[in-house]
């Protein structure tokens, strides 16, 4: 190709190169970037944790609080925990400029407060998905803060009782 | 062999702002975050404009563009790599797989990510001076960008560290 062919060519073509940190990034409307916890909407029911592929959301239970840490540094950006949310409270964002200086900066962290067995004190569910439970579906209250133990113990007592178990 | 002090690394560091030249090292990933860094390196994103260019040996590099899990087969060929490149060693991080392993973060065939890839080097006396992770899965070409002037200092950090407690009734 001569001179004056590619001249004409690249005259008819203009700028190509996108001059990204001084104007807007090509964003396309299926693109998914980092996803965003709502902390007011979460329950802390796990549902992301056991379907993130490949980890990046964990629901870790220390103590009186459970923490629910998601690390942008490993996620895949599937979108499969905004799916599967009950509560609508995960949001996939178009957020992209993610880059920090250390792995610290990547996490984010929801921390719940643990509700405990009324009987045996043991650490049940998050007080939100508790919560939200009583709301959708009221149970007695003698029951909702019960350990999935203690009812089983307290449902075979009351059994062998009615099927006339001595009292002591 | 000469020996590095502080001081000179500082004003390094200071010193690099301009015409980096880069050096592609894939540590076993899947391809996709090495394609998205050729097309950081095409003329419609064009790194060129920052003075960045792709170098054929670590040795002539001021910046590594580190990409895979860090799979056993590699290991010790990335850090002979490293360990080849000169004072004061800059590394950008890529996609989810260098960062935190991505979906192999536990596998037995993999390290699962660069810090305990950090580890080794130290135990192998190689000092990394500065490290930007771009997370991604892909990595998309404008956090390539984004990263690297990060690396350089010329923008500011826009992640940070969060956490929120859940609402109260």
């Amino acid at each position: 190709m001569s001179v004056a062919k590619i001249l004409e060519i690249a005259l008819r073509t203009g700028r190509v190169t996108r001059r990204y940190p001084y104007e807007p990034p090509l964003l396309t409307p299926e693109f998914r970037g980092a996803v965003k916890i709502d902390p007011s909407k979460c329950w802390g029911c796990g549902a992301c944790v056991k379907v993130c592929p490949p980890n990046a959301l964990t629901l870790k239970p220390a103590g009186k609080e459970a923490t629910l840490e998601y690390f942008v540094g490993r996620c895949v950006f599937c979108g499969m925990c905004a799916e599967v949310c009950p509560a609508k409270a995960i949001e996939v964002t178009k957020e992209f400029e993610l880059s920090a200086t250390s792995l610290e900066d990547l996490k984010s962290r929801v921390i719940h407060r643990l509700a405990r067995c009324s009987i045996c004190g043991a650490p049940i569910w998050t007080e939100a998905e508790l919560r939200t439970v009583v709301k959708s579906s009221p149970i007695a209250e003698e029951y909702y803060l019960v350990c999935p133990k203690c009812r089983k113990e307290r449902f075979a007592k009351a059994a062998m009782l009615r099927l006339g178990a001595g009292s002591e | 062999m000469l020996e590095v002090s502080s001081v000179n690394i500082a004003k390094a560091l200071r010193a690099i702002k301009k015409s980096v030249w880069v050096y592609h090292l894939n540590s076993g990933s899947c391809n996709a975050c090495d394609i998205e860094v050729l097309d950081a390196l095409t003329p419609y994103f064009d790194v060129e404009r920052f003075g960045i260019k792709l170098v054929g040996s670590p040795r002539h590099a001021d910046v590594i563009l580190f990409t895979g899990p860090v799979t056993r087969e590699s290991l010790p060929k990335v850090v002979k790599t490293i360990k080849a490149m000169p004072r004061p060693r800059l590394i950008l991080v890529l996609g989810s797989c260098g960062i935190g392993g991505g979906i192999w973060w536990d596998t037995y065939s993999t390290l699962g990510g660069f810090k305990k890839l950090e580890e080794i080097l130290r135990e192998n006396g190689v000092e990394v001076d500065r490290v930007v992770y771009v997370p991604g899965c892909p990595v998309r070409p404008e956090a390539i960008i984004y990263g690297m002037l990060l690396l350089l200092g010329l923008v500011e950090q826009k992640s940070k560290r969060v956490e929120v407690v859940a609402s109260e009734g």
